[in-house]
């Protein structure tokens, strides 16, 4: 795999032009810490849900995930409702955060396994199964919590987390990109990882060649609800409330941040290091466009023009020969970043 | 091949830039700017909305005043909203929020960084300099009720629906109309708190029943906003326009034909324009160093005689007497 394929060209690309163009219409403020802190802590979310469906695509049998923000919600709504029965936010936010942060990850743990378990034993498609069950963790959300938002309050760690800033990067985006390099390496470099690529590649050689098929599937959806609830965490965290409808529009969003990173979704290929631009990309876009004061149809339809212009891409390679010529130098210079 | 690959690469970047790039105003940094966010853009009261807010940049040339919203019911799109206007460093933000609980994080941000803000219909939101309600509940839902109670000569069955009986500010409306109606012993309530879940259709249905129930029931008091329609059909469709009253939260637009059939006789609504212009008056003083004092006039129609209370948190809630009671006659003013 060349580092440097065309969809990662355009999205630095386009990352550059962005930046550009936001400083030079807002006089620079655009380029401001305060904004570069805050378009940051506004990534992470999404850009987790968006590498829970690079997950799901890239592993096949039209796999996608649409309960993402559903089980991200619930997760949030479960850990609120246990950890704030059990302690008080404010007298202990050490083991408030801690609990909260547990039963968060196993709620989602709990959500993907039964997407994994539905979809490799059941056999249902990968669409009507997810959508299935992000109604299910929507009525359960909805259930728990009668409808009203739950009060996480701010205890000391848990705000820290979506908060924070260490060496002036929000914390939670400091997480987003370790857990991106921690999926990134093991879809590169783990026996699972390519497991799950060949699956999604060609499932009939996969099971011939004696796969671990629906290990290998359940295991996908699993990391996939896990990742969705370390979303819910840091919504949590961000906004102090948790509700079953936050971020109803990220459904589409996510998958959007997807497949502009080139994840195919006939399966088999996609990385994580475009799946991170890419919500990076849109981020800066839409703040731009906010910093501008442009309506907010407008962002929609910059965002479709977005994505047919990435489709049109990968249909066409319309980068393949530049990259070429690129590619002797960045095989000579390897950034850090390869592995991903 | 390669040439034409290279053309289209940069026709793409040229392409994108121009769709982000071309020209916004860059605001100088003496003029003082207030940004109106709504819950959602594109929607006939929020529409209505911003002709208030643009009616005030008119009046104030010298700061730099607009509205903006999401394009989709989504707390977290206006979350992003807000979180993006923070960062351009506007000095003063009007938030209608989608969902005060999920922006009391960012707001409560917003305060420390120095910028005003000031919000509406969120009375329980705790990081707010100054929420503003265009009314006080009670004497919204008694004035319905002084006005069904008119209508019905104050004698006669009479109803209520609610949204849900879980919606808090309905129940206020419904309970201040029941103390209201108390006043006149000839007016006998039945079946009271009836759910409508804001459905004009299942309102429609729930009306038809009970017209049925009490073929002498003479009044309807309503709160959500399509119940009006919902029980001006059913009464219409029983040919009992102009001989049941019905008077309940409404829009004028949708209204029309029941107000002029006689099916509704009367809606009561707050105008979103004055709201708007409300919430960017506060705002300006607030910009000014001003303090907002109670009886104070704020310069808009409806709230000449604001009353202040302390809010949820640690700003002020200030509560105009913005309600607009419209029937037949008088609703042309408010078309929206």
């Amino acid at each position: 795999m060349r580092f440097f394929d065309g969809h990662l060209t355009v999205l630095i690309g386009l990352i550059v032009t962005l930046m550009t163009a936001g400083a030079i219409v807002s006089d620079g403020n655009y380029l401001s810490l305060f904004n570069l802190q805050s378009m940051a802590g506004q990534v992470p979310e999404i850009g987790l849900l968006a590498i829970g469906v690079l997950l799901a695509m890239c592993v096949g049998n039209g796999g996608i995930e649409l309960s993402g923000i559903a089980l991200a919600n619930l997760s949030g709504v479960v850990a609120a409702t246990i950890a704030a029965s059990f302690f008080s936010a404010s007298q202990d936010p050490e083991i408030f955060s801690l609990i909260f942060i547990v039963v968060a990850l196993a709620t989602g743990f709990l959500g993907g396994l039964l997407n994994g378990l539905l979809i490799a034993y059941l056999k249902i498609t990968a669409i009507l199964c997810t959508l299935g069950t992000q109604m299910l963790f929507i009525g359960l959300a909805v259930a728990i919590s009668d409808g009203r938002s739950v009060r996480v309050g701010a205890p000391g760690p848990l705000y820290e987390i979506g908060n924070g800033l260490l060496f002036e990067i929000p914390i939670s985006f400091l997480l987003f990109i370790g857990v991106a390099c921690i999926i990134g390496f093991v879809l590169r470099y783990t026996p699972f990882g390519m497991w799950l690529m060949l699956n999604g590649s060609n499932p009939k050689a996969a099971e011939y060649a004696g796969f671990p098929k629906n290990k290998v599937i359940i295991s996908t959806y699993t990391v996939s609800g896990i990742l969705s609830s370390l979303a819910g965490v840091i919504i949590a965290a961000r906004t102090i409330n948790v509700k079953w409808d936050y971020g109803t529009s990220y459904l589409l969003v996510a998958i959007l941040i997807a497949v502009m990173a080139g994840v195919k979704p006939e399966g088999g290929y996609g990385r994580v290091i475009c799946v991170v631009l890419s919500a990076i990309t849109l981020q800066m876009m839409s703040s731009m466009l906010n910093f501008m004061g442009l309506s907010n149809f407008i962002r929609d339809f910059a965002w479709g023009a977005l994505l047919l212009g990435f489709l049109a891409i990968g249909r066409f390679r319309l980068l393949d020969l530049i990259n070429l010529q690129k590619h002797a130098i960045s095989a000579s210079v390897r950034s850090p970043h390869v592995q991903k | 091949m390669k040439i034409a690959n290279l053309m289209k690469t940069t026709a793409f970047a040229l392409a994108a830039m121009s769709v982000l790039g071309f020209a916004a105003p860059s605001s100088a940094q003496d003029t003082k700017s207030i940004t109106t966010v709504v819950k959602i853009s594109g929607i006939p009261w929020f529409d209505r909305m911003e002709t208030g807010v643009t009616k005030f940049a008119e009046q104030n040339p010298e700061m730099d005043i607009r509205q903006v919203g999401p394009a989709t019911a989504d707390s977290a799109q206006q979350l992003q909203i807000v979180n993006d206007l923070v960062a351009t460093g506007v000095d003063a933000l009007a938030v209608v929020p989608m969902d005060p609980d999920i922006l009391e994080g960012i707001l409560g941000r917003a305060m420390d960084r120095g910028t005003i803000v000031v919000t509406h219909e969120a009375d329980n939101q705790t990081n707010t300099h100054a929420d503003i309600e265009a009314f006080d509940n009670n004497d919204y839902g008694a004035a319905l009720n002084e006005r069904l109670a008119q209508c019905m000569g104050e004698k006669g069955k009479w109803t209520t629906f609610v949204g849900s009986l879980g919606s808090r500010t309905h129940m206020q409306w419904v309970g201040a109309g029941e103390e209201n109606a108390k006043k006149y012993p000839g007016m006998e309530l039945v079946d009271p708190n009836n759910e409508s879940f804001d459905d004009a259709n299942g309102t429609y249905e729930k009306a038809k029943e009970i017209l049925r129930k009490h073929p002498d029931i003479k009044g309807f008091q309503t709160s959500a906003g399509n119940d009006v329609l919902g029980v001006g059909r059913a009464i219409e469709e029983a040919g009992l326009a102009g001989k049941v009253c019905l008077v309940g939260t409404g829009l004028p637009n949708p209204s029309t034909a029941y107000l002029e059939s006689g099916a509704i006789t009367a809606i009561g609504f707050w105008d979103p324009q004055k709201a708007g212009m409300a919430m960017n008056a506060v705002a300006k003083l607030m910009l000014e160093g001003k303090e907002v004092t109670d009886g104070m006039d704020l310069g808009v129609e409806g709230y000449e005689s604001v009353t202040v209370t302390p809010g949820a948190g640690k700003g002020l809630l200030i509560v105009g007497n913005g309600m607009v009671l419209v029937d037949k006659e008088t609703y042309k003013d408010y078309l929206f």
